[in-house]
């Protein structure tokens, strides 16, 4: 399917070009290039997907990123010109799904957001369990004792993706790759963050997780469905 | 070396230590000088002073001590004469008799402990011969012929001599200085006698004993006291020279705040007060350098971004028109490709600026982790042989026989071997490329080797400077931005290792990285030769070769490192 983006960078130049690429791929991309205006313009535009540029007037990327991702799950790709570690981590951690440092190119970008905009699932119903938890994978839900949990689309699916294969050890390039699209290496600090920003909503004491284990050295897997 | 000798040798080293620590103390402590020096001079010239004055005490008691005698002796002479001119005397046991009442009358007048003598003088034998007159025997041989004769020529006057009278016979140094005093007498029909008295000068002795006893104290006191003095003086020199010291110390390891106590107006309230204004001004100079460098790494920061976003824009634009190529007109086809690439190119050359300037500006950071130094070789190897096949070169690699452990950041460690086979395979001309992998406890070496055009000695000193071509006039066929291989020597230093290159015109050349195994350790030397013994492509099975490359893959058994054994388990 084709979706809405919101273009949230303060380089005309770039937005216009991002613009033309969405476009001749299908997708319907609106812009705002201020970073006060970019929550009024993500509730007018109630996008798909959020291409964030990090550095902008007003609220920086970070602010932004924290404020749409307190009211929304909608996935949010950060562009950004410093691959230093620290923004990136930073980035992540403010609730971003994944990143594009600049310069890239243009068949990068349209593959992050494809990525970011693939639904995933049959068609069949399907039910997993994992822990205590009861996940319903078309109706993309989470739930614990019936409440459902709320969780970013690309929470969802790496919890999904654990426990699709329980006990099975997933290793960070693997989760790249099925989670985040990614056909070569890169950036496992994706994974560590996400797993602990999903840590944090799933389980019961994040410091002791007991449904999404690490394996040290390796890297992760899913805890065995209680009862 | 066994465990004896290791002792003995311990030993050695604890007994020639002490001259060594005292020697360094000597050097390192002014104090120390300044009082040992004082101390000698002061003892120097206590001791001179002390001489001199003792030798002119001791000269003038003697002096007036012998006036002294020489008046008791002629008194004491006058009376003799006297007693015998008035007497009678006729025989022999009247002199006698006449001898001892003299002799003992002129004992018990005058001066205690002296002694006198009464002897005849040498000459023809008179009527009468009478026996000598002498008061204590054993002191007799003092009276020496020289004296005797200087007497007797003296005609009736005086004549002295200084002499050592022994105290105890056992022991010949225990002496009293003493003056014998000689004159003649005329005794009737006896002849010509020679009367000696003997004077100890026992009481001056003493004198002059107590009054050198006295100095010596007095000097030694004197040379405490200035010891002391010297102390206290130096010791109020010394200490604010020693703060600043430890000030400047403290200054040199980073502290920058630390000042000098500045107390007074004296020379050391000066001597604080400029030291704390050459630590303000090198604070200052410090502090502006630091910002500078900040300054330097934000703005590196800023154009990285700044150039970033447009670049961007660029190169999707460039995309945009390459992707749509084919419904150009042929110029524009053409250029749109141009375009295309040479954004490529450009973006390397961008990627390696900002690299190098993060080098530049301190801001590279090590990411480390212990691997396996074959695997990363390997993935190197792969990520060129594409290359190598297309440019027609053979690629070998010779690895040790087991897991090689090093402390390496993957990522710089492939890009620097990735430089140098890319470098390598480029100038090889369809040429084999060698790739060998050496090691030892301390250090692994990798050495890419190449049979091309080669380096001259003056383009292999070179080879690592920022744009630095071997031929200006060579076309770069694979691109390369002239700042590879300067980020890949810094990716070396970084590790603390080395990144070196040797060279010849036309028998190629040979790379060389060396890295120490772990963080920490200080390279000595490298398992590998830089300069390679087969300057021309290695034929098979060479012997040399093999004993050579043997030797530094650790395949003899002593060359094997205790850490591959811990990393096996």
């Amino acid at each position: 399917m084709k979706g809405r983006v919101l273009v949230v960078d303060d380089d005309v130049a770039l937005a216009e070009m991002i613009g033309i690429v969405l476009r001749s791929e299908g997708f319907e991309p609106t812009f705002c290039a201020h970073g006060d205006e970019a929550l009024d313009a993500f509730r007018a535009a109630s996008p798909d997907l959020v291409l964030l540029d990090l550095m902008l007037p007003g609220k920086d990327g970070i602010e932004v990123c924290r404020l749409i991702r307190a009211e929304s799950g909608v996935p949010i790709v950060m562009l950004t010109a410093k691959s230093d570690t620290v923004d990136v981590v930073l980035g992540l951690e403010s609730g971003a799904d994944d990143y594009i440092s600049k310069p890239f190119k243009p068949k990068e970008l349209i593959a992050r957001v494809r990525a970011r905009l693939r639904r995933t699932g049959d068609p069949a119903p399907e039910h997993l369990l994992i822990g205590d938890l009861e996940i319903d994978v078309t109706g993309h839900r989470v739930l614990r004792d019936g409440v459902p949990i709320s969780l970013t689309p690309l929470e969802f699916d790496l919890l999904v993706a654990l426990a699709r294969k329980p006990t099975h050890v997933f290793t960070r390039e693997v989760l790249l790759e099925k989670v985040w699209g990614y056909r070569h290496a890169a950036d496992t600090r994706l994974v560590n963050v996400h797993v602990q920003r999903l840590r944090s909503k799933i389980e019961p004491d994040p410091e002791n997780p007991v449904i999404v284990l690490t394996v040290r050295g390796v890297g992760y897997k899913a805890g065995p469905p209680d009862g | 070396m066994n465990r004896l000798s290791s002792r003995a040798w311990r030993a050695y080293r604890t007994v020639t230590r002490w001259p060594v620590r005292a020697v360094r103390r000597w050097r390192s402590s002014l104090q120390l000088r300044v009082l040992t020096t004082t101390m000698l001079l002061g003892l120097v010239a206590v001791a001179l002073i002390g001489t001199v004055l003792s030798q002119r005490i001791s000269a003038d008691l003697f002096e007036r001590r012998t006036t002294e005698v020489l008046q008791e002796a002629a008194r004491a002479t006058v009376q003799m004469r006297s007693n015998f001119d008035a007497s009678a005397t006729r025989t022999g046991p009247e002199i006698t008799e006449m001898f001892l009442y003299s002799g003992r009358q002129s004992l018990l007048t005058g001066s205690a402990d002296r002694s006198v003598f009464l002897l005849r003088s040498p000459g023809p034998l008179p009527p009468v011969l009478v026996n000598d007159f002498v008061s204590n025997e054993a002191l007799r041989s003092l009276i020496t012929p020289e004296l005797r004769a200087a007497t007797a020529d003296a005609e009736g006057g005086q004549r002295w001599q200084s002499v050592a009278i022994p105290r105890d016979q056992s022991d010949p140094t225990a002496v009293t200085p003493g003056i014998i005093v000689g004159s003649t007498v005329q005794v009737n029909i006896a002849g010509q006698y020679e009367l000696y008295f003997l004077f100890p000068l026992a009481a001056e002795q003493e004198v002059l004993g107590f009054v050198q006893r006295t100095m010596a104290i007095g000097g030694v006191l004197l040379v405490a006291l200035l010891v002391a003095m010297t102390w206290l003086v130096t010791t109020q020199t010394v200490r604010p020279v020693r703060t600043a010291a430890r000030v400047a110390e403290r200054l040199a390891d980073g502290h920058l705040t630390e000042r000098m106590h500045v107390r007074g107006q004296d020379e050391m309230a000066t001597l604080a007060r400029s030291f704390n204004e050459m630590a303000e001004s090198l604070q200052d100079q410090i502090e502006r350098m630091e910002q500078l460098g900040a300054l330097q790494r934000t703005f590196v920061s800023d154009v990285s971004h700044e150039l970033r976003t447009p670049m961007t824009t660029v190169r999707i634009a460039a995309e945009v028109l390459y992707a749509a190529r084919e419904e150009f007109p042929p110029a524009l086809h053409r250029s749109a490709e141009l375009l295309s690439t040479q954004l490529d190119r450009f973006e390397e050359l961008l990627a390696d600026l900002l690299e190098i300037s993060r080098f530049d500006a301190g801001a590279a950071v090590l990411d480390a982790e212990r691997r396996d130094v074959r695997d990363v070789v390997a993935s190197a190897v792969d990520t060129v042989s594409a290359l190598a096949e297309r440019r027609g070169s053979w690629l070998s690699v010779e690895f040790p026989e087991r897991a090689t452990y090093v402390d390496l950041d993957p990522r710089r460690v492939e890009r620097i071997l990735r430089n140098l086979l890319v470098n390598a395979i480029e100038h090889a001309d369809g040429t084999d490329v060698e790739v060998t992998v050496g090691v030892d406890e301390r250090a692994v070496a990798i050495c890419v080797r190449d049979y091309g055009v080669g380096l001259s000695q003056e383009a292999a000193e070179h080879v690592f400077d920022r744009f630095w071509r071997a031929d200006k006039a060579r076309a770069r066929t694979t691109g390369g931005t002239g700042l590879g291989l300067a980020i890949s020597r810094e990716d070396a230093h970084l590790h603390g290792g080395w990144l070196e290159a040797w060279g010849r015109s036309g028998l190629g050349a040979n790379f060389r990285l060396t890295l120490p195994r772990r963080a920490g350790i200080q390279l000595t030397g490298s398992p590998l030769p830089l300069v390679p013994d087969n300057p021309m492509p290695a034929a098979p099975a060479l012997p040399t070769q093999t004993d050579e490359s043997a030797v530094g893959r650790g395949l003899d058994p002593a060359a094997i490192p205790d850490l591959d054994r811990l990393e096996a388990r």
